[in-house]
């Protein structure tokens, strides 16, 4: 088992310790998922704390036989933003809408640019139109719905859907 | 469903483009069917490299202190899933029985507020009198202004539904007609201009059908125990069904 599976493990045996071990080393970086989804190191911060707390709450629950114990506490902290983002009215863009999208883009750009060289995703992703990979990054990377997305690209949403079902097929078969 | 649409469904879940149907379908799905849960947590894998192109940011102060806080919260309320091990000596005791105490002292303070509401809901309600009739003023453009409640006593509670502005030389005054054929008798002024009870003695019990209204009035009151100002709303009085 990895480290992060032996802390998940131990949290489900009750062992406060461990919870703190996985924040360790962990923390910032969900921390940083969460700002870059979020938008504002507040909420982020308590989309981290609820992580934790659903991670705990939860740990008996992992098995590590079905996958990663990173990726499933990363799953718990997306889907906790996620939530935050769709259905809580009190995450409100920080600035003008100019300054946002700027922000947005220069964000993907970056996302993109640091996956490694090597890395299938990277290659994957590399083989999309610019357009459908921004939507599938925009998605993933700042959470945003179809609806976000369609309005940032000025596209229809039908368009925008079916766009982002075509890069995953691709993608999909580029990365299998 | 073909398997090219549980894909697709699959990834869009992962992704995060999922709706909340979406998600439940097929988590039931994967609750089921381990191939399923499989394939999802590929999906999750495949992207899992993009977080970690987020920025490593340092946790704010005390997240830790926190985060004990709210699992002792939460143990307080839930009993543990698991019994616990002897590793307990790792953590810091004595912060964890702090931070029980606190949230203890909160938890009390809570239930006697709460315990303080019930006794003070249930006071109000026994000795809170009946009205005998209950006015809804209209004005002109027949909006509720006001609502009258007349007690058999001729307490009369006026709860306004609107702020008025009225003008420091100017007063609302409270009127109603005892007899449908009489001059209507002042109840009062509101002179705060905000809602009030008003007590007046000498008057019969109040009966449906009453005139209630509220006027505006030279400061002190109408000069003529009549109504002389314009009327902000009025309306008939109606026994409450009980």
């Amino acid at each position: 088992m990895t480290d992060h599976a032996t802390w998940i493990k131990a949290c489900a045996a009750g062992d406060k310790s461990a919870l703190q071990a996985l924040m360790t080393a962990e923390g910032g970086r969900m921390f940083g998922v969460a700002q870059r989804m979020l938008r504002r190191i507040d909420l982020a911060e308590d989309a981290v704390q609820d992580a934790f707390v659903l991670i705990w709450k939860r740990s008996h629950q992992f098995d590590p036989s079905r996958g990663s114990a990173r990726g499933w506490v990363y799953t718990i902290l997306r889907n906790r933003c996620l939530t935050m983002l769709r259905n809580e009215d009190r995450v409100q863009p920080i600035g003008p809408e100019a300054m946002e999208s700027a922000i947005n883009d220069q964000d993907l750009d970056t996302a993109f640019d640091r996956l490694d060289q090597t890395d299938d995703l990277r290659r994957c992703l590399e083989r999309l139109d610019l357009q459908t990979r921004r939507a599938i990054l925009s998605s993933y990377v700042l959470g945003h719905s179809h609806g976000e997305i369609a309005g940032r690209m000025a596209a229809p949403l039908g368009s925008v859907k079916s766009w982002v079902r075509r890069g995953l097929t691709k993608l999909r078969e580029c990365l299998s | 469903m073909t398997d090219r649409s549980l894909d697709l469904l699959i990834d869009e879940v992962a992704l995060g483009l999922a709706d909340d149907a979406d998600i439940a379908r097929l988590d039931r799905m994967a609750q089921a069917d381990p191939a399923i849960a499989a394939r999802l947590d590929q999906a999750r894998q495949r992207l899992l490299a993009l977080d970690d192109t987020a920025d490593a940011l340092p946790l704010p102060e005390g997240f830790w202190t926190r985060l004990e806080a709210r699992l002792d919260a939460e143990e307080a309320t839930t009993p543990p899933a698991a019994p616990q091990p002897a590793q307990q000596n790792v953590v810091e005791v004595s912060s964890i029985r702090n931070a029980m105490h606190r949230w203890r002292a909160t938890a009390v303070a809570g239930m006697a507020a709460a315990l303080m509401l019930g006794v003070m809901l249930a006071w109000v309600s026994l000795s809170r009198p009946e009205p005998a009739v209950i006015a809804v003023l209209l004005n002109d453009a027949g909006e509720a202004i006001a609502l009258v409640e007349g007690l058999p006593d001729n307490t009369t509670r006026i709860t306004l539904l609107e702020r008025q502005n009225v003008a420091a030389d100017q007063v609302m005054q409270v009127w109603t007609k005892p007899e449908e054929d009489g001059p209507p008798v002042s109840l009062g002024l509101l002179s705060t201009g905000r809602s009030s009870t008003l007590t007046i003695d000498g008057l019969p019990t109040p009966r449906p059908q009453q005139l209630y209204e509220i006027t505006f009035e030279p400061a002190g009151g109408s000069p003529t125990q009549l109504p002389t100002g314009p009327i902000l709303g009025k309306g008939l009085a109606k026994e409450p069904v009980t």
